[in-house]
């Protein structure tokens, strides 16, 4: 019986990487940090905030989300969005997904 | 900062200050705007507005691990890409200079003049501090080298098959090794006895041995024991860390600063007593052995010197 520990280890290193895509798509519409985290959550992808802040930053720094500060409401909110580039990168991990999903399938076919 | 700051203006303060300049403004809207959301968020679900507030901040984590996520700064001294490069470094470092420390610092106090036993203790606490003063400095100098970017990009360690190590014949290194030792031993029985209870009746009424009683007094057999025992340090550290061209360079420098005083003491007659020659009967022998001496010296050190040269290229070789 494998140890809770180890386990969610390796939960967690099968994960790592779908947060980016999932913030990817999720920000074709423009979003803030904490409307996004909320909705990554409600979406099933589990997420700390200590991790998405920072990584919405680095996304924005490569050239993958744009940001603007939203003043309208009473408070500012940094919006961010996926850029084209975001958009390409998104269509690629998608596909990449796919594409192990199906890998997946055939291995329990062939079993 | 005042008595009356909230938490959360301490947490933001937190985090902002290990944050270069001009990422503070942005970062600290930012991180204010999201903290005041999830805490609104909770006390729309009922909690109060300090258990609230601790929550959220309990949530974001230490600051400084905060902080240190958003400059993508390591949380760590020495990474993975050079762990390996800075254990090979340092082991070399200790194999080598430590040693040749402990050899020369011995000499040097005990030819100015101190006693065997203050050379040595002074030898053992300066080769102390210089194994911690080169720890200390490879650390530093790798724990730079991990957060300059540019020289992290040039380097990629590469790794092929050719540089693997030759399998060790552990059996024959040890069976050299422990007959190394033993034969010190007897030397140094042989040395002490005939010395002591081996000594005759010389000119003067008094006991005279073998080795002169200016050497003898002077203690120089205890560097003559400091350097196998350094010697045999050495071998067996540069055993573990491999054979190079450092190792054996190191080698070569100890045997050099044994052979070249004690050649010099035999061939000028000072190490051996001709009284003691002349009282068992063998007025030559003072001579003869003192050629003995030194060829064994020379062929030994000389070997040994070789050895370590032969090793570091057949190591190269095999790369």
């Amino acid at each position: 019986m494998l140890n809770e520990e180890a386990l969610a280890t390796h939960r967690q290193e099968l994960r790592r990487g779908t947060i980016v895509l999932a913030c990817l798509l999720l920000l074709s519409r423009p979003n803030y940090g904490y409307a996004l985290l909320d909705a990554l959550e409600k979406s099933g992808f589990e997420v700390d905030a200590n991790t998405l802040y920072p990584l919405l930053r680095r996304l924005e720094k490569q050239g993958l989300l744009t940001s603007e500060w939203n003043t309208d409401d009473s408070r500012p909110r940094k919006f961010y969005a996926t850029s084209k580039e975001g958009a390409a990168l998104a269509d690629t991990l998608k596909r990449d997904w796919h594409d192990l999903d199906s890998a997946f399938l055939s291995l329990k076919d062939d079993s | 900062m005042t008595a009356t700051s909230s938490p959360t203006d301490r947490y933001v303060a937190a985090t902002l200050r290990s944050l270069p300049e001009r990422q503070r403004q942005d970062i600290e809207a930012e991180l204010r705007a999201l903290i005041a959301d999830a805490i609104d968020d909770r006390r729309e679900a009922g909690v109060d507005a300090d258990s609230a507030e601790r929550q959220v901040l309990t949530e974001l984590g230490a600051p400084a691990r905060l902080a240190a996520s958003y400059s993508d700064r390591s949380l760590y001294l020495i990474g993975p890409e050079f762990y390996l490069d800075y254990l090979r470094v340092l082991t070399l470092l200790l194999s080598t200079l430590v040693p040749l420390w402990f050899v020369i610092f011995a000499l040097v106090t005990f030819a100015d003049g101190s006693p065997a036993d203050v050379a040595f203790g002074g030898a053992l606490y300066s080769a102390l501090e210089t194994a911690m003063s080169i720890a200390f400095f490879t650390t530093l100098v790798f724990a730079i080298i991990e957060r300059v970017s540019a020289v992290r990009t040039k380097r990629r360690a590469t790794w092929d098959p050719s540089s693997l190590p030759e399998v060790r014949a552990k059996r024959g290194y040890f069976t050299e090794l422990i007959g190394g030792v033993v034969f010190l031993a007897v030397i140094v029985i042989a040395v002490v006895l005939t010395q002591t209870l081996g000594a005759v009746e010389g000119p003067e009424g008094d006991g005279v041995g073998p080795v002169a009683s200016g050497v003898w007094e002077s203690g120089v057999l205890y560097i003559t024991l400091f350097f196998a025992i350094a010697s045999i340090s050495f071998h067996v550290l540069a055993y573990y860390t491999g054979w190079s061209t450092a190792n054996a360079i190191a080698n070569t420098v100890l045997v050099v600063l044994f052979a070249v005083p004690a050649i010099w003491l035999a061939a000028s007659g000072r190490l051996l007593s001709e009284d003691y020659f002349r009282a068992v009967g063998w007025p030559e022998g003072a001579n003869v052995v003192a050629v003995v001496v030194i060829v064994v010296v020379i062929l030994l050190t000389a070997s040994d010197a070789v050895g370590g040269f032969v090793r570091a290229s057949k190591k190269r070789r095999t790369r």
